[in-house]
Protein backbone atom coordinates (compact mmCIF):
# COMPACT_ATOMS: atom_id res chain seq x y z
CA UNK A 1 0.00 0.00 0.00
CA UNK A 2 1.09 3.46 -1.06
CA UNK A 3 1.87 5.32 1.84
CA UNK A 4 -0.48 8.63 2.97
CA UNK A 5 0.13 11.84 1.86
CA UNK A 6 -0.31 15.10 4.39
CA UNK A 7 -2.85 16.49 2.72
CA UNK A 8 -4.72 13.64 1.46
CA UNK A 9 -8.16 12.70 2.92
CA UNK A 10 -10.44 9.57 3.01
CA UNK A 11 -12.11 8.80 -0.35
CA UNK A 12 -15.18 11.43 -1.33
CA UNK A 13 -14.40 13.51 1.89
CA UNK A 14 -14.35 17.09 0.97
CA UNK A 15 -13.41 20.57 2.38
CA UNK A 16 -15.63 23.40 2.39
CA UNK A 17 -14.05 26.54 1.60
CA UNK A 18 -15.04 29.69 2.47
CA UNK A 19 -17.11 31.28 -0.21
CA UNK A 20 -19.40 27.49 -0.62
CA UNK A 21 -19.56 27.60 3.15
CA UNK A 22 -21.08 31.23 2.77
CA UNK A 23 -23.54 29.56 -0.21
CA UNK A 24 -24.31 26.44 2.05
CA UNK A 25 -25.53 28.74 5.62
CA UNK A 26 -27.72 31.09 2.34
CA UNK A 27 -29.38 27.82 1.55
CA UNK A 28 -29.96 27.25 5.37
CA UNK A 29 -31.06 30.17 6.05
CA UNK A 30 -33.69 30.44 3.26
CA UNK A 31 -34.48 26.64 3.96
CA UNK A 32 -35.02 27.14 7.82
CA UNK A 33 -37.19 30.48 7.32
CA UNK A 34 -39.05 29.13 4.85
CA UNK A 35 -39.78 25.63 6.70
CA UNK A 36 -40.44 27.32 9.89
CA UNK A 37 -43.40 29.15 8.67
CA UNK A 38 -44.87 26.44 7.56
CA UNK A 39 -44.64 24.03 10.67
CA UNK A 40 -41.93 22.53 10.86
CA UNK A 41 -39.60 21.95 13.48
CA UNK A 42 -36.24 21.19 12.82
CA UNK A 43 -34.36 18.29 14.42
CA UNK A 44 -30.95 16.80 14.90
CA UNK A 45 -29.56 13.24 14.94
CA UNK A 46 -26.38 11.81 16.00
CA UNK A 47 -23.91 11.06 13.27
CA UNK A 48 -23.49 7.59 14.54
CA UNK A 49 -26.23 5.17 14.91
CA UNK A 50 -26.68 1.57 15.25
CA UNK A 51 -26.95 -0.80 11.62
CA UNK A 52 -29.16 -3.00 12.87
CA UNK A 53 -31.64 -0.12 13.18
CA UNK A 54 -30.54 2.33 11.22
CA UNK A 55 -28.33 0.68 8.77
CA UNK A 56 -30.88 -2.37 7.86
CA UNK A 57 -34.13 -0.23 8.00
CA UNK A 58 -32.65 2.70 5.14
CA UNK A 59 -32.86 2.90 1.87
CA UNK A 60 -29.37 3.22 1.34
CA UNK A 61 -27.62 -0.16 -0.57
CA UNK A 62 -25.62 -2.13 2.03
CA UNK A 63 -22.36 -1.55 -0.01
CA UNK A 64 -22.49 2.07 0.66
CA UNK A 65 -22.94 2.26 4.40
CA UNK A 66 -19.35 3.50 6.49
CA UNK A 67 -19.46 0.69 9.19
CA UNK A 68 -17.43 0.93 12.46
CA UNK A 69 -17.64 -1.23 15.67
CA UNK A 70 -18.05 0.27 18.96
CA UNK A 71 -16.13 -1.05 21.88
CA UNK A 72 -18.89 -3.87 22.76
CA UNK A 73 -18.54 -5.08 19.45
CA UNK A 74 -21.67 -3.78 18.30
CA UNK A 75 -22.14 -2.12 14.33
CA UNK A 76 -22.14 1.11 13.87
CA UNK A 77 -23.23 2.97 10.78
CA UNK A 78 -22.33 7.19 9.85
CA UNK A 79 -26.40 7.98 8.78
CA UNK A 80 -26.70 7.26 5.10
CA UNK A 81 -29.43 9.10 5.28
CA UNK A 82 -31.94 11.25 7.68
CA UNK A 83 -35.60 9.67 6.72
CA UNK A 84 -35.20 6.50 8.97
CA UNK A 85 -33.27 8.51 12.16
CA UNK A 86 -35.86 11.04 12.15
CA UNK A 87 -38.27 7.35 12.01
CA UNK A 88 -36.31 6.06 14.92
CA UNK A 89 -36.69 9.49 16.97
CA UNK A 90 -40.51 9.70 16.31
CA UNK A 91 -41.47 6.13 16.92
CA UNK A 92 -39.81 6.12 19.82
CA UNK A 93 -40.88 8.96 21.55
CA UNK A 94 -42.32 12.46 19.81
CA UNK A 95 -45.42 10.72 18.04
CA UNK A 96 -46.97 10.29 21.55
CA UNK A 97 -46.25 13.75 22.45
CA UNK A 98 -47.90 15.72 18.77
CA UNK A 99 -49.37 13.86 16.02
CA UNK A 100 -49.30 14.68 13.07
CA UNK A 101 -45.22 15.68 13.47
CA UNK A 102 -43.64 17.89 10.97
CA UNK A 103 -40.20 17.85 11.38
CA UNK A 104 -37.41 19.13 8.65
CA UNK A 105 -33.69 18.89 9.07
CA UNK A 106 -30.51 19.96 7.01
CA UNK A 107 -28.05 17.34 8.27
CA UNK A 108 -24.62 15.55 6.82
CA UNK A 109 -25.00 11.84 5.80
CA UNK A 110 -22.71 9.56 4.15
CA UNK A 111 -22.61 7.30 1.51
CA UNK A 112 -19.22 5.18 0.47
CA UNK A 113 -18.18 5.56 -3.09
CA UNK A 114 -17.20 2.22 -5.10
CA UNK A 115 -16.39 4.27 -8.25
CA UNK A 116 -14.53 7.15 -9.26
CA UNK A 117 -12.93 8.74 -6.38
CA UNK A 118 -14.11 12.11 -6.42
CA UNK A 119 -17.60 11.89 -5.81
CA UNK A 120 -18.43 13.21 -2.04
CA UNK A 121 -18.76 10.26 -0.23
CA UNK A 122 -19.85 12.74 2.88
CA UNK A 123 -22.67 16.12 1.90
CA UNK A 124 -25.63 17.86 2.67
CA UNK A 125 -29.17 17.00 2.99
CA UNK A 126 -32.51 18.67 3.55
CA UNK A 127 -35.82 17.62 3.66
CA UNK A 128 -39.09 16.99 5.29
CA UNK A 129 -41.41 14.39 7.30
CA UNK A 130 -44.87 14.97 7.92
CA UNK A 131 -45.54 11.87 9.87
CA UNK A 132 -48.97 10.71 11.52
CA UNK A 133 -50.85 11.94 8.55
CA UNK A 134 -52.34 8.97 6.13
CA UNK A 135 -54.55 11.37 3.60
CA UNK A 136 -53.89 12.82 0.62
CA UNK A 137 -53.48 16.31 1.88
CA UNK A 138 -50.39 15.26 3.61
CA UNK A 139 -48.40 13.89 0.23
CA UNK A 140 -49.94 17.23 -1.55
CA UNK A 141 -48.59 19.07 1.12
CA UNK A 142 -45.02 17.58 0.55
CA UNK A 143 -45.15 17.97 -3.11
CA UNK A 144 -46.19 21.62 -2.75
CA UNK A 145 -43.59 22.30 0.03
CA UNK A 146 -40.80 20.86 -2.18
CA UNK A 147 -41.88 23.54 -5.20
CA UNK A 148 -42.49 26.51 -3.50
CA UNK A 149 -38.72 25.59 -1.45
CA UNK A 150 -37.25 25.39 -4.78
CA UNK A 151 -38.57 28.59 -5.81
CA UNK A 152 -37.82 30.21 -2.65
CA UNK A 153 -33.88 29.19 -3.15
CA UNK A 154 -34.32 31.01 -6.50
CA UNK A 155 -34.56 27.67 -8.54
CA UNK A 156 -36.31 28.34 -11.89
CA UNK A 157 -36.38 25.82 -14.21
CA UNK A 158 -37.21 22.13 -12.22
CA UNK A 159 -39.75 19.19 -12.47
CA UNK A 160 -41.36 17.37 -10.04
CA UNK A 161 -42.03 13.64 -11.43
CA UNK A 162 -44.78 11.45 -9.37
CA UNK A 163 -45.30 7.95 -9.36
CA UNK A 164 -47.47 5.41 -7.22
CA UNK A 165 -46.05 2.09 -6.32
CA UNK A 166 -49.51 0.89 -5.93
CA UNK A 167 -50.66 1.15 -9.84
CA UNK A 168 -47.81 -0.04 -10.73
CA UNK A 169 -47.37 -2.91 -8.62
CA UNK A 170 -51.60 -3.14 -10.40
CA UNK A 171 -50.22 -3.09 -13.57
CA UNK A 172 -47.08 -5.47 -13.76
CA UNK A 173 -49.56 -8.01 -12.16
CA UNK A 174 -52.36 -7.64 -13.81
CA UNK A 175 -50.51 -7.79 -17.35
CA UNK A 176 -47.93 -10.89 -16.53
CA UNK A 177 -48.56 -14.59 -15.92
CA UNK A 178 -46.64 -14.92 -12.21
CA UNK A 179 -45.13 -13.03 -9.57
CA UNK A 180 -41.24 -13.92 -10.29
CA UNK A 181 -42.32 -11.57 -13.86
CA UNK A 182 -43.55 -9.06 -12.10
CA UNK A 183 -40.76 -8.72 -9.99
CA UNK A 184 -38.26 -8.69 -12.90
CA UNK A 185 -40.29 -6.50 -14.34
CA UNK A 186 -40.14 -3.94 -11.39
CA UNK A 187 -36.09 -4.87 -11.70
CA UNK A 188 -35.98 -3.51 -14.77
CA UNK A 189 -37.60 -0.47 -14.23
CA UNK A 190 -35.40 0.61 -10.87
CA UNK A 191 -32.53 0.16 -13.11
CA UNK A 192 -34.86 2.56 -16.04
CA UNK A 193 -33.64 -0.07 -18.61
CA UNK A 194 -36.37 0.05 -20.64
CA UNK A 195 -35.00 -1.64 -23.74
CA UNK A 196 -34.66 -4.63 -21.04
CA UNK A 197 -38.50 -4.38 -20.60
CA UNK A 198 -39.44 -4.62 -23.72
CA UNK A 199 -36.91 -8.11 -23.81
CA UNK A 200 -37.77 -9.43 -20.81
CA UNK A 201 -41.72 -8.81 -21.64
CA UNK A 202 -41.04 -10.80 -25.26
CA UNK A 203 -39.42 -13.22 -23.31
CA UNK A 204 -42.01 -14.09 -21.38
CA UNK A 205 -44.46 -15.29 -24.01
CA UNK A 206 -47.60 -13.74 -22.66
CA UNK A 207 -50.49 -13.63 -24.36
CA UNK A 208 -50.88 -10.68 -27.32
CA UNK A 209 -53.56 -8.95 -25.48
CA UNK A 210 -50.88 -8.78 -22.31
CA UNK A 211 -48.06 -7.79 -24.01
CA UNK A 212 -48.97 -4.94 -25.94
CA UNK A 213 -50.59 -3.65 -23.11
CA UNK A 214 -47.28 -3.72 -21.50
CA UNK A 215 -45.31 -2.44 -24.55
CA UNK A 216 -48.16 0.38 -24.96
CA UNK A 217 -47.52 0.84 -21.23
CA UNK A 218 -43.66 1.26 -20.81
CA UNK A 219 -44.09 3.58 -23.75
CA UNK A 220 -46.56 6.04 -22.95
CA UNK A 221 -46.55 6.13 -18.98
CA UNK A 222 -43.21 7.43 -18.45
CA UNK A 223 -44.17 10.90 -19.71
CA UNK A 224 -47.52 11.66 -18.73
CA UNK A 225 -48.84 15.58 -18.53
CA UNK A 226 -52.32 14.27 -17.53
CA UNK A 227 -53.56 11.87 -15.17
CA UNK A 228 -55.86 10.35 -17.05
CA UNK A 229 -53.75 9.16 -19.58
CA UNK A 230 -53.25 6.33 -17.05
CA UNK A 231 -56.51 5.11 -16.94
CA UNK A 232 -56.68 2.99 -19.82
CA UNK A 233 -54.38 0.59 -18.08
CA UNK A 234 -55.47 0.34 -14.87
CA UNK A 235 -58.31 -1.12 -12.91
CA UNK A 236 -60.76 0.91 -11.11
CA UNK A 237 -58.90 0.80 -7.60
CA UNK A 238 -57.80 3.20 -4.43
CA UNK A 239 -54.30 3.75 -5.80
CA UNK A 240 -55.51 5.45 -9.15
CA UNK A 241 -58.78 7.13 -7.18
CA UNK A 242 -55.69 8.14 -4.50
CA UNK A 243 -53.63 9.60 -7.42
CA UNK A 244 -56.84 11.68 -9.05
CA UNK A 245 -57.30 13.29 -5.31
CA UNK A 246 -53.76 14.30 -5.73
CA UNK A 247 -53.37 15.91 -9.01
CA UNK A 248 -56.84 17.51 -8.21
CA UNK A 249 -54.92 19.02 -4.84
CA UNK A 250 -51.67 20.21 -7.17
CA UNK A 251 -54.11 21.91 -9.26
CA UNK A 252 -55.96 23.50 -6.61
CA UNK A 253 -52.52 24.76 -5.13
CA UNK A 254 -52.19 26.25 -8.76
CA UNK A 255 -48.55 23.87 -9.48
CA UNK A 256 -49.76 21.32 -11.95
CA UNK A 257 -46.86 23.35 -14.15
CA UNK A 258 -44.23 21.72 -12.45
CA UNK A 259 -45.60 17.90 -12.51
CA UNK A 260 -45.38 15.29 -14.88
CA UNK A 261 -46.40 12.14 -13.99
CA UNK A 262 -44.34 8.37 -14.55
CA UNK A 263 -46.00 5.62 -13.39
CA UNK A 264 -42.86 3.35 -14.56
CA UNK A 265 -41.37 5.09 -11.40
CA UNK A 266 -40.11 2.25 -8.64
CA UNK A 267 -37.41 2.36 -6.05
CA UNK A 268 -35.61 -0.33 -4.67
CA UNK A 269 -37.15 0.00 -1.27
CA UNK A 270 -40.13 -1.69 -0.62
CA UNK A 271 -41.47 0.12 1.91
CA UNK A 272 -42.52 3.08 -0.62
CA UNK A 273 -45.96 1.98 -0.86
CA UNK A 274 -48.11 4.83 -1.83
CA UNK A 275 -47.22 7.70 -3.81
CA UNK A 276 -43.28 8.81 -4.78
CA UNK A 277 -41.48 11.35 -6.69
CA UNK A 278 -38.55 12.66 -8.02
CA UNK A 279 -37.06 16.04 -8.06
CA UNK A 280 -35.06 17.21 -11.10
CA UNK A 281 -33.47 20.73 -12.21
CA UNK A 282 -31.74 21.88 -15.23
CA UNK A 283 -28.33 22.73 -14.47
CA UNK A 284 -27.55 19.63 -12.47
CA UNK A 285 -27.15 15.89 -14.66
CA UNK A 286 -27.86 14.11 -11.12
CA UNK A 287 -31.56 14.23 -9.81
CA UNK A 288 -31.76 16.85 -7.38
CA UNK A 289 -34.00 14.80 -4.47
CA UNK A 290 -36.53 12.32 -4.37
CA UNK A 291 -39.68 11.80 -1.79
CA UNK A 292 -42.70 10.08 -0.94
CA UNK A 293 -44.39 8.09 1.11
CA UNK A 294 -43.53 5.50 3.32
CA UNK A 295 -45.76 3.62 5.72
CA UNK A 296 -43.90 0.39 5.61
CA UNK A 297 -40.95 1.95 7.61
CA UNK A 298 -43.25 3.11 10.21
CA UNK A 299 -44.37 -0.28 10.47
CA UNK A 300 -41.19 -1.82 10.66
CA UNK A 301 -40.92 0.56 13.76
CA UNK A 302 -43.87 -0.77 15.26
CA UNK A 303 -45.70 2.27 14.29
CA UNK A 304 -49.36 1.92 12.65
CA UNK A 305 -49.18 5.18 11.11
CA UNK A 306 -48.20 6.63 7.78
CA UNK A 307 -45.26 9.53 6.61
CA UNK A 308 -44.56 11.14 4.08
CA UNK A 309 -41.29 13.40 3.04
CA UNK A 310 -38.70 14.64 0.80
CA UNK A 311 -34.73 14.88 0.94
CA UNK A 312 -32.80 17.72 -1.37
CA UNK A 313 -29.22 17.29 -1.75
CA UNK A 314 -27.92 20.65 -1.06
CA UNK A 315 -24.26 19.54 -2.93
CA UNK A 316 -26.28 19.20 -5.93
CA UNK A 317 -28.41 22.66 -5.33
CA UNK A 318 -25.00 24.37 -4.57
CA UNK A 319 -23.82 23.38 -8.31
CA UNK A 320 -27.12 24.74 -10.20
CA UNK A 321 -27.68 28.06 -7.86
CA UNK A 322 -25.16 30.95 -8.93
CA UNK A 323 -22.76 32.47 -6.42
CA UNK A 324 -24.35 35.21 -4.14
CA UNK A 325 -23.37 38.67 -4.79
CA UNK A 326 -22.35 39.96 -1.09
CA UNK A 327 -23.03 42.77 -0.75
CA UNK A 328 -21.56 43.70 2.54
CA UNK A 329 -18.38 46.26 2.80
CA UNK A 330 -14.69 44.18 3.78
CA UNK A 331 -12.53 47.06 5.76
CA UNK A 332 -8.91 46.25 7.08
CA UNK A 333 -7.43 48.20 9.56
CA UNK A 334 -3.46 47.70 9.21
CA UNK A 335 -1.65 49.16 12.10
CA UNK A 336 1.88 49.57 13.92
CA UNK A 337 3.12 47.73 16.81
CA UNK A 338 2.57 51.37 18.84
CA UNK A 339 -0.31 52.03 17.65
CA UNK A 340 -2.20 48.97 18.81
CA UNK A 341 -4.69 50.69 20.72
CA UNK A 342 -5.47 53.49 18.65
CA UNK A 343 -6.82 50.73 15.81
CA UNK A 344 -8.12 49.04 18.10
CA UNK A 345 -10.89 51.75 18.76
CA UNK A 346 -11.11 52.67 15.14
CA UNK A 347 -11.63 49.05 14.37
CA UNK A 348 -14.55 48.74 17.39
CA UNK A 349 -16.27 51.63 15.74
CA UNK A 350 -16.52 50.82 12.45
CA UNK A 351 -17.58 46.89 13.43
CA UNK A 352 -20.32 48.79 15.47
CA UNK A 353 -21.56 50.32 12.23
CA UNK A 354 -21.99 47.29 10.71
CA UNK A 355 -18.74 46.75 8.72
CA UNK A 356 -16.77 43.66 8.41
CA UNK A 357 -13.71 44.81 9.96
CA UNK A 358 -10.23 43.25 10.01
CA UNK A 359 -8.01 43.95 12.46
CA UNK A 360 -4.21 43.24 11.41
CA UNK A 361 -0.72 43.57 12.32
CA UNK A 362 0.97 45.82 9.27
CA UNK A 363 4.53 44.19 9.78
CA UNK A 364 2.51 40.38 8.64
CA UNK A 365 0.76 41.92 5.66
CA UNK A 366 1.60 41.21 1.69
CA UNK A 367 0.66 43.48 -0.87
CA UNK A 368 -2.02 41.39 -2.52
CA UNK A 369 -4.15 41.55 0.86
CA UNK A 370 -5.07 44.92 -0.34
CA UNK A 371 -6.48 43.92 -3.58
CA UNK A 372 -9.27 41.98 -1.35
CA UNK A 373 -10.63 44.85 0.59
CA UNK A 374 -13.45 47.79 -0.14
CA UNK A 375 -11.08 50.37 2.44
CA UNK A 376 -7.72 49.81 3.53
CA UNK A 377 -7.15 52.10 6.96
CA UNK A 378 -3.37 52.04 8.03
CA UNK A 379 -2.87 53.50 11.72
CA UNK A 380 0.75 54.55 12.14
CA UNK A 381 2.74 55.16 15.72
CA UNK A 382 1.90 59.23 14.20
CA UNK A 383 -1.76 59.25 13.92
CA UNK A 384 -3.85 57.87 10.85
CA UNK A 385 -3.84 57.53 7.35
CA UNK A 386 -6.40 56.28 4.80
CA UNK B 1 -36.59 24.70 -29.15
CA UNK B 2 -34.38 23.29 -26.75
CA UNK B 3 -30.66 22.42 -27.32
CA UNK B 4 -29.89 18.90 -27.61
CA UNK B 5 -26.46 17.52 -27.05
CA UNK B 6 -25.75 14.18 -28.36
CA UNK B 7 -22.67 11.92 -27.32
CA UNK B 8 -21.73 9.65 -30.69
CA UNK B 9 -18.73 6.96 -30.59
CA UNK B 10 -16.59 7.65 -33.28
CA UNK B 11 -15.97 5.69 -35.94
CA UNK B 12 -18.47 2.81 -37.85
CA UNK B 13 -21.44 3.62 -35.21
CA UNK B 14 -21.53 7.04 -35.93
CA UNK B 15 -22.12 6.98 -39.70
CA UNK B 16 -25.03 4.30 -38.88
CA UNK B 17 -26.15 5.95 -36.34
CA UNK B 18 -26.27 9.50 -38.25
CA UNK B 19 -27.39 7.62 -41.00
CA UNK B 20 -30.44 6.03 -38.83
CA UNK B 21 -31.27 9.74 -37.52
CA UNK B 22 -31.53 11.00 -41.44
CA UNK B 23 -33.62 8.36 -42.13
CA UNK B 24 -36.12 9.40 -39.19
CA UNK B 25 -36.92 12.56 -41.08
CA UNK B 26 -33.92 14.87 -39.08
CA UNK B 27 -32.60 17.62 -41.50
CA UNK B 28 -29.04 16.64 -41.08
CA UNK B 29 -26.16 17.30 -43.82
CA UNK B 30 -26.23 14.37 -46.17
CA UNK B 31 -21.80 14.08 -45.95
CA UNK B 32 -20.60 15.31 -42.64
CA UNK B 33 -16.96 16.88 -42.63
CA UNK B 34 -15.73 14.18 -40.10
CA UNK B 35 -11.53 14.95 -39.79
CA UNK B 36 -10.39 15.87 -36.47
CA UNK B 37 -13.20 17.58 -35.07
CA UNK B 38 -14.94 16.57 -32.12
CA UNK B 39 -18.19 18.73 -31.93
CA UNK B 40 -20.50 18.85 -34.77
CA UNK B 41 -23.42 21.62 -34.76
CA UNK B 42 -26.50 21.52 -36.81
CA UNK B 43 -28.25 24.67 -36.15
CA UNK B 44 -31.42 23.67 -38.14
CA UNK B 45 -32.09 21.19 -35.93
CA UNK B 46 -31.02 22.56 -32.86
CA UNK B 47 -28.37 19.35 -32.45
CA UNK B 48 -24.83 19.22 -31.37
CA UNK B 49 -23.13 16.06 -31.70
CA UNK B 50 -20.02 15.21 -29.36
CA UNK B 51 -17.61 12.38 -31.09
CA UNK B 52 -16.61 10.50 -27.88
CA UNK B 53 -14.54 6.80 -27.48
CA UNK B 54 -16.70 4.66 -27.20
CA UNK B 55 -16.23 3.78 -23.92
CA UNK B 56 -16.56 7.19 -22.96
CA UNK B 57 -20.28 7.93 -24.18
CA UNK B 58 -21.98 7.00 -21.10
CA UNK B 59 -19.58 8.82 -19.08
CA UNK B 60 -20.59 12.26 -20.75
CA UNK B 61 -24.22 11.06 -20.21
CA UNK B 62 -24.19 10.36 -16.97
CA UNK B 63 -22.90 13.70 -15.88
CA UNK B 64 -25.62 15.35 -18.29
CA UNK B 65 -23.24 17.62 -20.58
CA UNK B 66 -24.79 15.02 -22.89
CA UNK B 67 -28.54 14.83 -23.06
CA UNK B 68 -28.68 11.51 -25.17
CA UNK B 69 -25.91 9.04 -26.48
CA UNK B 70 -25.50 6.19 -28.48
CA UNK B 71 -23.62 3.52 -26.45
CA UNK B 72 -22.65 -0.38 -26.98
CA UNK B 73 -24.68 -2.59 -24.73
CA UNK B 74 -21.02 -4.12 -23.41
CA UNK B 75 -20.04 -0.71 -22.29
CA UNK B 76 -23.02 -0.31 -20.62
CA UNK B 77 -23.21 -3.98 -18.84
CA UNK B 78 -19.28 -2.86 -17.64
CA UNK B 79 -20.03 0.27 -15.97
CA UNK B 80 -23.53 0.04 -14.61
CA UNK B 81 -23.89 4.08 -14.90
CA UNK B 82 -26.99 5.72 -13.90
CA UNK B 83 -28.62 6.64 -17.43
CA UNK B 84 -32.02 5.69 -18.91
CA UNK B 85 -31.61 2.93 -21.71
CA UNK B 86 -34.22 3.99 -24.09
CA UNK B 87 -33.82 1.64 -27.44
CA UNK B 88 -32.12 -1.21 -28.93
CA UNK B 89 -30.92 0.60 -32.20
CA UNK B 90 -30.03 -2.97 -33.67
CA UNK B 91 -27.27 -1.70 -35.18
CA UNK B 92 -23.57 -2.67 -34.65
CA UNK B 93 -24.75 -6.55 -33.85
CA UNK B 94 -22.75 -8.90 -31.73
CA UNK B 95 -21.99 -10.87 -28.63
CA UNK B 96 -19.94 -11.78 -26.09
CA UNK B 97 -18.15 -14.52 -25.04
CA UNK B 98 -15.65 -16.53 -24.01
CA UNK B 99 -13.12 -18.51 -25.93
CA UNK B 100 -9.65 -20.22 -25.28
CA UNK B 101 -7.67 -22.82 -27.05
CA UNK B 102 -10.01 -25.77 -28.90
CA UNK B 103 -10.21 -28.75 -26.79
CA UNK B 104 -8.84 -27.39 -23.32
CA UNK B 105 -10.04 -27.30 -19.62
CA UNK B 106 -9.90 -24.62 -17.65
CA UNK B 107 -7.12 -24.68 -14.43
CA UNK B 108 -8.59 -26.13 -11.38
CA UNK B 109 -6.96 -23.68 -8.93
CA UNK B 110 -8.52 -20.21 -10.20
CA UNK B 111 -8.30 -20.33 -13.78
CA UNK B 112 -7.36 -17.01 -15.50
CA UNK B 113 -9.52 -14.87 -17.62
CA UNK B 114 -8.37 -11.99 -19.90
CA UNK B 115 -10.80 -9.60 -20.79
CA UNK B 116 -11.21 -5.74 -21.64
CA UNK B 117 -14.37 -6.36 -19.69
CA UNK B 118 -13.77 -7.47 -15.90
CA UNK B 119 -16.93 -6.41 -14.64
CA UNK B 120 -19.01 -8.39 -16.99
CA UNK B 121 -16.68 -11.23 -16.74
CA UNK B 122 -16.08 -11.41 -12.86
CA UNK B 123 -20.49 -10.87 -12.73
CA UNK B 124 -20.36 -14.09 -15.20
CA UNK B 125 -18.36 -16.57 -13.44
CA UNK B 126 -19.89 -15.15 -9.82
CA UNK B 127 -22.79 -16.19 -11.48
CA UNK B 128 -21.91 -19.96 -12.57
CA UNK B 129 -19.82 -20.52 -9.66
CA UNK B 130 -16.57 -20.50 -11.17
CA UNK B 131 -14.02 -19.04 -9.11
CA UNK B 132 -11.56 -17.45 -11.72
CA UNK B 133 -9.16 -14.31 -11.82
CA UNK B 134 -9.48 -11.69 -13.91
CA UNK B 135 -6.62 -10.23 -16.00
CA UNK B 136 -7.18 -6.70 -17.83
CA UNK B 137 -6.29 -6.14 -21.28
CA UNK B 138 -6.69 -3.51 -23.15
CA UNK B 139 -6.33 -4.90 -26.48
CA UNK B 140 -5.24 -8.02 -28.59
CA UNK B 141 -7.43 -10.28 -26.02
CA UNK B 142 -6.60 -13.11 -28.55
CA UNK B 143 -2.67 -12.84 -27.32
CA UNK B 144 -3.59 -14.68 -23.72
CA UNK B 145 -4.20 -17.87 -24.32
CA UNK B 146 -1.72 -18.40 -27.25
CA UNK B 147 1.01 -17.36 -24.88
CA UNK B 148 -0.20 -18.91 -21.90
CA UNK B 149 -1.12 -15.55 -19.88
CA UNK B 150 -4.78 -16.63 -19.60
CA UNK B 151 -6.87 -19.55 -20.08
CA UNK B 152 -9.71 -18.23 -22.03
CA UNK B 153 -10.98 -14.54 -23.10
CA UNK B 154 -13.83 -12.76 -22.62
CA UNK B 155 -14.41 -10.40 -25.36
CA UNK B 156 -16.84 -9.38 -28.11
CA UNK B 157 -17.10 -11.49 -31.52
CA UNK B 158 -18.98 -10.60 -34.13
CA UNK B 159 -18.07 -12.32 -36.90
CA UNK B 160 -15.62 -14.79 -35.09
CA UNK B 161 -13.29 -14.14 -37.63
CA UNK B 162 -10.21 -12.72 -35.34
CA UNK B 163 -10.89 -15.87 -33.10
CA UNK B 164 -10.70 -18.53 -35.88
CA UNK B 165 -7.49 -16.95 -37.24
CA UNK B 166 -5.65 -17.10 -34.01
CA UNK B 167 -6.66 -20.73 -33.10
CA UNK B 168 -8.96 -19.93 -31.08
CA UNK B 169 -12.73 -21.26 -30.64
CA UNK B 170 -15.90 -19.77 -28.42
CA UNK B 171 -16.87 -21.66 -25.29
CA UNK B 172 -18.83 -20.10 -23.57
CA UNK B 173 -22.43 -16.97 -25.23
CA UNK B 174 -22.62 -14.68 -22.47
CA UNK B 175 -24.53 -11.70 -23.94
CA UNK B 176 -25.78 -10.10 -26.83
CA UNK B 177 -24.77 -6.76 -27.76
CA UNK B 178 -26.17 -4.18 -30.21
CA UNK B 179 -25.97 -0.29 -29.63
CA UNK B 180 -28.59 1.52 -27.51
CA UNK B 181 -30.08 4.99 -27.12
CA UNK B 182 -29.45 6.17 -23.40
CA UNK B 183 -30.28 9.40 -21.79
CA UNK B 184 -29.42 11.34 -18.72
CA UNK B 185 -32.40 11.32 -16.13
CA UNK B 186 -32.61 15.02 -15.17
CA UNK B 187 -32.39 15.91 -19.23
CA UNK B 188 -34.81 12.90 -20.20
CA UNK B 189 -37.30 15.41 -17.71
CA UNK B 190 -36.54 18.57 -18.73
CA UNK B 191 -36.07 17.91 -21.94
CA UNK B 192 -38.59 15.07 -22.13
CA UNK B 193 -40.45 16.30 -25.30
CA UNK B 194 -37.67 16.09 -27.40
CA UNK B 195 -35.90 13.61 -26.25
CA UNK B 196 -39.02 11.74 -26.62
CA UNK B 197 -40.12 12.18 -30.03
CA UNK B 198 -36.44 11.71 -31.10
CA UNK B 199 -37.01 7.98 -29.46
CA UNK B 200 -40.14 7.68 -31.10
CA UNK B 201 -38.76 8.54 -34.38
CA UNK B 202 -36.20 6.02 -34.43
CA UNK B 203 -38.00 3.53 -32.98
CA UNK B 204 -40.13 3.70 -35.67
CA UNK B 205 -36.91 3.49 -38.17
CA UNK B 206 -35.63 0.39 -36.29
CA UNK B 207 -38.72 -1.14 -36.93
CA UNK B 208 -38.55 -0.16 -40.80
CA UNK B 209 -35.29 -1.36 -41.18
CA UNK B 210 -35.77 -4.99 -39.32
Amino acid sequence: MSSIKMFEKPLGMRDTFPQIFNKTEKIREVTKHFLQIRGYDFIKTPSVEYYDTIGRASAIQDASLFKLFDNQGNTLVLRPDMTTPIIRVASSKLLKEKTPLRLAYFANVFRAQEFEGGRPAEFEQMGIELIGDTTVFADAEVIATAIELLQAIGLQEFKITIGHAGILQCVLTDYTESAEEAAQLRELLVKRNYVGFEEAVESFDLPKAKSDALMQFINEATNLTRLEEIEKYVRKNEALQYMRELANLLDVAELADYIDFDFTLSSHMNYYTGMLFEVFASGSGFALGNGGRYDGLLHEFGVATGATGFGIRVDRLLEILPLPTIEKQNVLVLFDAEAFGAALQQTKQLRAQGYHTTLQNKSEVCEDMHALYERVIVVTKDGEIQ
Amino acid sequence: MSELTIAMPKGRIFEEAYQMLIEAGFNLPAEVEMSRKLMIEIPEEHIRFILAKPMDVPVYVEHGVADIGIAGKDVLLEQQREVHELLDLKISSCYIASAGLPQTTMDEVAPRIATKYPHIAMKYYKGIGEQVEIIELNGSIELAPMIGLADRIVDIVSTGRTLKENGLVEYEHIADISSRLIANPVSYRMKASRILDLAARLKQTVKEND
